[in-house]
């Protein structure tokens, strides 16, 4: 893992933002330079266009007019070639850009367990996702700036050199009007978000009743789930048109304010024109570039909005990747030797002390469901117990180094969460340190029949391969059952040394449940030490040692059998 | 092997898929949703054609103020007297073509999120009572991208689709300016629509290809995304970050490629965009040169063209740019009407109101699509009141089983009956009913539950619209579900996604308070307590008992507890019925279920209570 730089706090400004554009300064220079040229030549297109008729049209000069012809080819050629290359690089560095910070944050909730743990997935996700594009945004926004901000200056630069007080005069008023055009915006942007949001709304919900479709028809909430999908559409309807009402008047004012514009500078150029103050090519460039001046000011206008999004974007993506590592380990050595809990008194759990030995398969039944949490958060050193200690050899598993003690102890978590696209994807989790376990054996240990996720039993031939297997959405196209011993599968092929597992047949029937017992017992005992947090007689009565946890977070230690005669005990096991 | 995993796992054919209206039908679709709006409809074409006479009149008084002060220049005459009604007028056209033009927007858009949010309840209406062979047909997954991102699509193109249609307007405006002007000058105008057409012509069939592969790349990236930070607990578990960042810089390397692909042809593209406006407007002034010096067209008219022609910039460059947002958008809109035209299936019978009912499985067969058979002949009664157990390994048909006899899709040949309790001529065939009906007789909580966005109270009354506070928080007592009272909010608080996080077994017991609340006579129970750890399974067992007192019951176990506390247990194997009989009768007789059984006790295991 790489160490970031210090957090932003320390310096005041977001770390962000340098870095970002260094990495792209070549291409973004070029694409600057480039969308700034776009922006003057269409400047100039006015101008030629007025330059051509005012001069070449208008006096018959057939010399004038092949110049003319050739300058506005030239002017469009430069234009165009500027326009389309300039914007690719600007975007090619905004989407490069966004790619390696959405890989850097990914990187960073992956490698590290506190990032993620005091935000909501969905945070973590809008993170990744849209923040990571909405920061990078700022590349073009900050282009389209500069392109727009030298374009408009060149062509007050042309207008005032027509004439002096006849710029001023566009030049003020386009800004009073810009300015009066802005006073609307904020009510326009309520107007839309909340069109966002309804059309959101009624997507979520479209979205929610067709996940749970099956469910839904399954009890027979159609006829009801229609009327509510009804009413939310409606709710999307009614926020659309209140939204484009605020369009048309915000439309209506800014045509009006260019109409405005327009005829003032018509009728008081057309009187310059008449006096001879300015000439007949002047007059046509000025009513050109009086309807060519909004774009780049309207551009302006909301680029600097654009500048407030991408602000929040950039804070929230640095603040996640610049968060203080987690504490450094004090040892950083791989821990040896067995796992041993001493003393150990948390939720639910009396004083309890136990070694895990080497080669041994013990069984862990608690009363208590919230016990068997607590007792899988204290093994994976998660939580700190509330007195004695968790120690791995002669460390305490919480100070050692999450890695070391990740390459040695696997705690594998009883939600089912199958990573990859394909059963072969979602078995592999790298190449453990001394691997002793292949494959047919781990598929073999877990019940898991290829040709039964296919469902070609009777299939002839050598049957598909894994990684031809595809998995949808997480799994979805497997079954609880399945995906239960994919999970399976894929912790005994870990093969670590310690291997801590969660009510792993809670989804499977009495005879797989039989035969995951008897692997497990095949591929683990004598070889490595494995802890089952499970209730089920099938499993325990294979397990060496029961310990077992009742209601009042006393612990007992023993056979299955020995242990079938503590009345709390059989009345857990019992099914 | 279970109905949705041959549904997903096999995928579904082509031949399967849901309908997709053609372009026809999908026009006369909207044309019918748009003239049941006919004031929208006039009010919109109305100011778009009145706007852009207006807008582009604008162009054109000025290019007569220039001839009229030409003409003032030449004969030293006043200008005002001609000047001040011109200026008049752009004046007025100025007013009228900025309100108009902005009403035209605001009525086209209007109309088009009428036209959206109607397909859109049409399409979710039909979707969700989709006749079942069909939905199981098409799968689950054809379905929800109608609803979902078709409809999204269509729905965020409706500013662009009533933009571009005003700048369609506009540009006819335009070319009919034009001619008035001049027909010559018009012509010159033209010499931009080859230019237009061929560069068309060679990136839109490139477009299509290299956007499909850029959202079907960006799809993949966010499902890699979706699991890794969804799975991040597991990623730590196994100690595997750089393995599964790996994963999603692969995918967002191949996101990035072909978003980078797609915007190169999108430079070029643009690119001969402005050479068509730079052929445009040379053609314009050489030809205006020509006609002025041929004294047939004034200067102000060659003004006026140029002016009107740098207008359209906008509008053409809108229409060109947004021919890809259109097709995508036309794609979505004919895949949504394919479905909202459908018909909704409806009861061939009146269907009985039976208070108590009894399953008549006849000669039940099924295979999927695929061929494969998984069940082979199934004859079956389950009496009223009565529940039977359905146990045997994985892949012996018990789901399909399930699933044909709760009607979430009809068996290939054989019959599922209903026979009312207290009168045997009263008899219905699931085949017959619609979902509505269905539901109010046979009711099914399968293995997956879902539990819905919003409040418990909410999620509570899809089952019951209606019901009171105290209706479900009796419900919710009687199934047993003490965890509900715990709740933040009580009744209020939100679950589902984003909300309350639920366990998997109290997702369960809240399906099964659901099935409580609708209270059919006959339920049918597919593994109903499988997701919860063996204690919350116990839970899981009693409530599902509460629930099949006094119905009649069809119950796939892979607990054999629940087995035994049925009336009658249907051991199955390689899709056939291999025992059937009472837990005691099973055990005595030695077979499959008395071996099962004893793997079940196996160790010590209670076996005598």
């Amino acid at each position: 893992m790489k160490r970031r730089t210090p957090p932003a706090a320390a310096t005041g400004r977001s770390p962000l933002w340098g870095p970002m554009f260094r990495r792209h300064r070549r291409p973004l220079a070029l694409g600057y330079l480039l969308a700034t040229t776009h922006q003057v030549c269409e400047a100039l297109v006015p101008v030629a266009a007025g330059y051509v008729i005012g001069i070449a049209v208008a006096t018959s000069s057939v010399p004038a007019i092949l110049l003319g012809v050739g300058a506005i080819l030239l002017l469009f050629a430069v234009l165009a070639s500027a326009a389309a290359y300039g914007y690719y690089l600007i975007g090619k560095a905004a989407v490069t850009e966004a790619h390696l910070q959405r890989v850097a944050v990914v990187r960073r909730i992956l490698g590290d367990p506190t990032v993620g743990r005091d935000r909501q997935a969905g945070e973590l996700l809008s993170i990744t996702s849209s923040d990571t594009q909405g920061a990078t945004q700022l590349m073009e926004t900050v282009g389209g700036l500069l392109a727009s901000t030298v374009g408009l200056t060149v062509a007050a630069v042309v207008l005032l050199r027509i004439d002096l007080v006849l710029g001023l005069g566009v030049l003020v008023m386009l800004t009073v009007l810009v300015g009066g055009v802005r006073l609307l915006s904020p009510y326009l942007e309520r107007r839309l978000s909340a069109r966002q949001q309804a059309v959101g709304l009624s997507a979520a919900v479209a979205s929610d009743l067709l996940t749970g479709l099956r469910s839904l028809r399954g009890f027979g909430g159609v006829a009801e789930a229609v009327r509510r999908y009804r009413t939310a559409s409606r709710l999307s309807l009614d926020a659309t048109v209140r939204a484009t009402t605020s369009n048309a008047v915000v439309g209506t004012t800014s045509r009006l304010a260019t109409g405005a514009l327009v005829v003032l500078t018509a009728a008081v150029a057309a009187g310059y024109a008449v006096e001879g103050r300015i000439s007949l090519a002047e007059l046509v460039t000025v009513i050109g570039m009086a309807t060519f001046l909004l774009d780049p000011i309207g551009h302006i206008t909301r680029s600097v909005q654009e500048l407030a999004v991408s602000w929040a974007s950039g804070r929230r993506v640095a603040e996640l990747l610049t968060l203080a590592p987690s504490e450094t380990a004090a040892h950083d050595e791989r821990p040896d030797g067995p796992l041993r809990l001493t003393a150990v008194v948390d939720d639910g759990l009396g004083p309890l002390s136990l070694t895990l030995a080497p080669g041994e398969l013990l069984g862990v039944v608690t009363t208590d469901v919230a016990t068997a949490d607590t007792l899988s958060e204290l093994l994976a050193g998660s939580r700190a117990p509330a007195a004695g200690t968790v120690r791995l050899g002669d460390a305490a598993v919480a100070d050692l180094e999450p890695a070391a003690v990740r390459s040695r102890l696997l705690v594998e978590p009883h939600a089912v969460h199958l990573l990859g696209g394909s059963l072969a994807a979602a078995l592999d989790t790298g190449d453990g340190a001394d691997r002793q376990v292949e494959l047919p054996a781990a598929l073999d240990a877990a019940a898991l029949r290829v040709e039964d996720l296919t469902g070609h039993a009777d299939a002839a031939g050598p049957g598909p391969a894994l990684g031809d297997i595809a998995l949808l959405d997480h799994g979805a196209n497997l079954s609880g059952g399945q995906r239960q011993r994919v999970a399976l599968a894929r912790a005994l092929l870990a093969d670590r040394d310690l291997l801590v597992l969660r009510d792993p047949t809670s989804a499977v029937d009495a005879v797989t449940e039989d035969a995951i017992a008897a692997g497990l017992r095949r591929v683990r005992a004598g070889r490595r030490s494995t802890a089952v947090l499970t209730t089920s007689p099938l499993l325990l009565s294979r397990c060496d040692r029961v310990l077992f946890i009742d209601a009042d977070g006393a612990s007992t230690t023993g056979s299955h059998a020995d242990l079938l005669a503590v009345d709390a005990y059989r009345s857990v096991v019992l099914r | 092997m279970s109905a949705r995993e041959q549904d997903v796992g096999t995928g579904s054919s082509r031949d399967h898929q849901l309908p997709v209206a053609s372009g026809r039908d999908t026009a006369a679709a909207v044309g019918r949703a748009a003239l049941a709006l006919p004031r929208l409809v006039a009010s919109s074409t109305v100011a778009a054609v009145v706007g852009s006479i207006a807008t582009i009149a604008t162009p054109v008084l000025l290019g007569r103020i220039v001839d009229v002060v030409l003409a003032a220049v030449d004969r030293r005459t006043d200008v005002w007297p001609a000047l001040t009604p011109l200026l008049v007028a752009v004046a007025a056209a100025v007013v009228v073509g900025a309100v108009l033009t902005s009403l035209a927007l605001r009525e086209a858009e209007r109309l088009g999120a009428s036209i959206a949010a109607d397909l859109r309840e049409r399409v979710v209406d039909r979707s969700l009572r989709m006749a079942p062979q069909t939905l199981e047909r098409a799968g689950v997954g054809d379905v929800s991208t109608r609803v979902t991102e078709d409809v999204e699509v269509f729905t965020r193109s409706v500013p662009t689709i009533s933009a571009v249609i005003n700048s369609l307007i506009t540009v006819g405006v335009s070319v009919v300016a034009f001619a008035a002007l001049d027909g010559r000058l018009a012509l010159a105008f033209f010499t931009v629509v080859p230019v237009y057409v061929l560069s068309l012509r060679s990136y839109l069939p490139r477009a299509a290809v290299l956007y499909a592969e850029e959202r079907s790349r960006a799809s993949t990236r966010s499902r890699v995304l979706l699991e890794s930070v969804h799975g991040s607990r597991t990623v730590h578990a196994y100690g595997m970050g750089e393995l599964q960042t790996d994963r999603v810089r692969e995918a967002s390397e191949a996101g990035l490629a072909a978003a980078l692909r797609a915007r190169r042809a999108f430079a070029g593209f643009a690119w001969t965009m402005n050479a068509a406006e730079a052929v445009g407007l040379s053609a314009l002034v050489v030809c205006g040169f020509l006609l002025v010096r041929a004294d047939l067209v004034s200067v102000g008219d060659v003004t006026a063209a140029a002016l009107l022609f740098h207008r359209l910039f906008g509008p053409l460059g809108l229409l060109l740019t947004s021919f890809d947002d259109v097709q995508r958008a036309a794609a979505a809109l004919g895949r949504i009407v394919g479905v909202a035209r459908m018909d909704p299936p409806t009861s061939r019978v009146r269907p009985p109101r039976l208070s108590t009912a009894t399953v008549r499985l006849t000669g039940i067969r099924h295979a999927y699509d695929d061929g494969h058979e998984v069940l082979h002949g199934i004859d079956l009664v389950v009496p009223a009141g009565t529940s039977l157990a359905v146990v045997g390994e994985s892949g012996a048909g018990k789901t399909t089983l399930a699933a044909i006899a709760a009607g979430v899709f009809p068996p290939s040949a054989g019959t599922v009956e209903l026979v009312d309790g207290d009168d045997p001529g009263i008899c219905v065939d699931l085949a017959d009913l619609d979902q509505v009906d269905l539901r109010s007789l046979v009711g099914l909580v399968s293995q997956e539950s879902h539990v819905f966005a919003g409040t418990l109270r909410a999620d509570l009354q899809l089952a019951k619209p209606g019901a009171t506070d105290e209706e479900l928080q009796a419900a919710l007592d009687s199934t047993g579900a003490t965890w509900a009272r715990a709740l933040p909010d009580g009744l209020d608080t939100v679950v589902g996604a984003g909300g309350y996080p639920l366990t998997p077994a109290q997702e369960q017991h809240l399906a099964l308070t659901r099935l409580y609340l609708r209270n059919p006579p006959v339920v049918v129970l597919d593994e109903a307590t499988a997701e919860a750890s063996s204690a919350g399974a116990r839970d899981l067992e009693r409530v599902a008992e509460e629930l099949l007192a006094g119905r009649t019951a069809v119950v796939v176990a892979h607990r054999l507890t629940q087995a035994r506390a049925c009336d009658r247990i249907l051991v199955m194997a390689d899709g056939r019925p291999v025992e059937l009989g009472h837990h005691d009768e099973l055990v005595a007789a030695g077979g499959m279920y008395a071996r099962l059984w004893r793997t079940w006790t196996a160790s010590g295991r209670d076996a005598t209570t």
